[in-house]
């Protein structure tokens, strides 16, 4: 049986006119929650794209541009992912990264070589590995699959997984509506979820912040900032499809959204005016890179271009991170990334 | 056994601590009905803090320390409790609950450092803190202090062996003598950076307080380091694990040891179990009603399940919870980030409240009195 929670809830609801309730509303109604439609959206595109494409009626150039869309919108979404699809390992489903061991391909391979046939059953029984767009691009991209050749192996793992990113940002948007929705729990205070419009906003910030130092980790990864300086190009984010730069481009625009809304909160003009070039500065040196990110890594002449890039993310996540986080006396972080 | 005042009186009386125990029956009238929830805590400024406070909201005292704390061991009689240095600390505080006041830095031996947790023995004059043998990194041992009933103080009087590598949690049995120890596995060399993921050796021991092994037992998965513990007083053990492999993998985080039972993953669901993020925090068993409770600050996450039955009673998101432990018919939990809350479970319901207690920079575990 279900408990029915009862919540003694000392308080009332504050009112509307509080700026950081304002501002919560806006970034939910506004920012968080169009971007999850957006996601959705763009995830029923690419089954209907698949479904298309393997009925012969779409070419692979329509598929991959629907597949460009579907990363585009997760990306975006990463640093808004509050809530559900950041719990319970959702985010698995949707990309494996970084894979260090190349599993996309081999268990992708594994459970086709398993099944004369792949279903949806099997597929939803299989490892997160295989679930998602990692696994999407490895069919669509790999220079090792044929797929025009073998569209009968490959055609029911990519209208799965396609069926798959549906089901599973349908849940997800789901579990933003109604009364116990993630929609209510940060509009409404106190709720089962937050005491205050200050936890709710500090979840939003930890979230977004989180995705800034992950943008350096997709980065920094590839260049070999882990491995001694020596590159890595096939750890980058979306190296089949060399979609790793406009990957980084769509989350920090997800990011700025978040900024763009908590700036009027902000009581230290000069921060807003140095957090804006930050965020100024990063566009434009991610905009100068021209070539995908799996070859700039494999020329030393890129290494400053590269450097100077992760140090300007760098900034960013340390303006947002320590004095942001001050001025607005919210606090960012304690057991969970540091417990024991 | 129920002690009452009168009880305690005159065990503190045995003990001969005569200028501890006026204090003592003063600092109870102070309490109150409410009890005092003991934990270490930090403050925005990253100063640390040995913390107390009653649970109705006011502070029985905050102490400032110099190394950050973990788990707290209460003295079983007297108005005392040693704040253990958190991994790898050298010091531990040993503190008069009545007012803060730091009755002794516990300095750790040389070549050993603190992991966090300890224990006194139910008579109080033994403490057991388990610790890192530095000069065979991660071999785990237990200090053994006694605690000087004149002077108040803690003496090193010797280690034993807790059988196995990176020892974290410690609890007594049912009978007082027999100890639990959760060895995590991981080998640490005076920090906290972890030096064998490939060859982690999680197992869970008990042992008499002397050192004699009467148990051993391991998990199926080798790279699940097992850390949190309690004991339910028909000597049911849960334990809770952080897993060290892949962070999309599915492997249990909590197991149970029942009597004459063996060792044996608590069957929860795979939705919880990601929920979890791979790591585990700080566990309760309320005996009474054989429910225990769990925090998931990584997932944030706290669980309440029936001991028995494994069935889910609470299951609900909060930010970072911390520590939890058992306050009447429910469990308080603290934060790490937002406000401290109590959860009760009775009939099919749920009850929760938020408690009057600072929001957030808790740490993992809290104590009762």
């Amino acid at each position: 049986m279900r408990a029915v929670m009862i919540l003694l809830l000392a308080g009332l609801v504050s009112a509307c006119s509080h700026p950081r309730q304002e501002v919560t509303g806006q970034l939910t109604h506004q920012v968080l929650l169009p971007a999850h439609q957006q996601w959705h959206d763009s995830n029923a595109a690419l089954l209907v794209a698949t479904q298309g494409y393997c009925a012969s009626e779409l070419d692979l150039a329509a598929l991959k541009q629907s597949f460009y869309r579907s990363l585009q919108g997760w990306a975006h979404l990463q640093p808004l992912m509050i809530g559900p699809l950041a719990e319970g390992n959702r985010s698995w489903q949707v990309q494996f990264w970084p894979d260090k061991r190349n599993l996309v391909a081999r268990q992708v391979e594994a459970l086709l070589d398993a099944a004369s046939s792949l279903d949806q059953q099997a597929l939803e029984n299989g490892s997160v590995v295989v679930q998602g767009l990692s696994a999407f691009e490895y069919v669509v991209f790999d220079d090792s699959v044929d797929l025009e050749k073998q569209s009968e192996r490959y055609c029911p793992l990519l209208t799965g997984i396609a069926r798959h990113q549906v089901a599973l940002s349908a849940q997800v948007l789901s579990l933003w509506e109604g009364p116990d929705g993630m929609t209510a729990m940060l509009t409404t205070f106190p709720n089962a979820r937050f005491a205050n419009v200050d936890e709710a906003l500090g979840s939003i910030l930890r979230t977004q912040i989180t995705a800034v130092d992950t943008l350096k980790k997709k980065l920094g990864v590839p260049m070999g900032r882990l491995n001694k300086g020596v590159p890595q190009p096939w750890q980058a984010e979306a190296w089949r499809s060399q979609h790793s730069i406009s990957n980084l481009q769509a989350s920090l625009s997800g990011a700025r959204a978040v900024w763009e809304r908590v700036r009027s909160l902000v009581g230290d003009t000069q921060l807003v005016t140095r957090i804006d070039a930050a965020y100024e500065n990063t566009a434009q040196k991610l905009a100068g890179l021209s070539e995908p990110l799996v070859l700039l890594v494999q020329h030393k002449d890129n290494q400053l271009r590269l450097q100077s890039l992760y140090d300007s993310l760098d900034n960013l996540e340390t303006l947002q991170q320590i004095e942001l986080a001050r001025d607005l006396g919210i606090q960012l972080g304690f057991n969970a990334n540091d417990g024991d | 056994m129920t002690l009452t005042r009168r009880h305690l009186l005159g065990m503190g009386a045995a003990l001969g601590g005569a200028a501890v125990l006026g204090g003592w029956a003063l600092w109870q009238g102070r309490g109150g009905p409410s009890p005092l929830l003991l934990s270490a805590r930090n403050d925005e400024a990253g100063q640390h803090y040995c913390a107390g406070y009653f649970l109705d909201g006011r502070r029985a005292f905050a102490t400032p320390v110099a190394e950050r704390c973990h788990d707290v061991a209460l003295h079983p009689i007297l108005p005392l409790a040693l704040f253990v240095g958190r991994r790898p600390s050298r010091e531990s505080y040993l503190i008069d609950l009545r007012d803060g006041r730091v009755l002794q830095t516990l300095q750790s031996q040389p070549q050993r450092h603190f992991y966090g947790h300890g224990v006194f023995h139910k008579e109080g004059d033994w403490l057991y803190a388990t610790e890192n043998d530095l000069d065979e990194p991660g071999r785990g041992v237990l200090g053994r202090y006694r605690l000087n009933r004149n002077t108040l103080e803690l003496i090193h009087d010797g280690e034993v062996p807790t059988h196995g590598v990176g020892p974290h949690q410690l609890a007594w049995m049912p009978d007082g003598e027999s100890l639990v120890v959760a060895n995590g596995g991981i080998r640490t060399e005076g920090s906290r950076e972890k030096k064998n993921l490939d060859s982690m050796a999680p197992s869970l021991v008990v042992m008499d307080r002397h050192g004699e092994l009467h148990s051993k037992e391991t998990l199926r998965h080798q790279q699940s380091s097992i850390r949190h513990l309690a004991v339910a007083d028909d000597g049911t053990v849960i334990t809770g694990q952080q897993f060290q492999g892949e962070a999309w993998e599915s492997v249990p985080l909590l197991a149970v040891k029942r009597p004459d039972q063996p060792y044996q993953p608590f069957p929860v669901s795979a939705s919880q179990l990601a929920m979890m993020d791979q790591y585990t925090a700080s566990i309760a068993i309320h005996s009474q009603r054989r429910q225990v409770a769990m925090t998931a600050p990584r997932g944030n996450r706290f669980f309440v399940w029936d001991l028995d039955s494994a069935e889910t009673l609470v299951d609900v998101p909060m930010a970072d919870c911390a520590g939890v432990g058992v306050v009447g018919d429910g469990f308080a939990v603290t934060s790490g980030q937002g406000r401290c809350r109590y959860f009760g479970y009775r009939d099919g319901q749920v009850t929760s409240h938020w408690l009057d207690l600072p929001a957030g920079w808790w740490d993992n575990h809290l104590r009762l009195r």
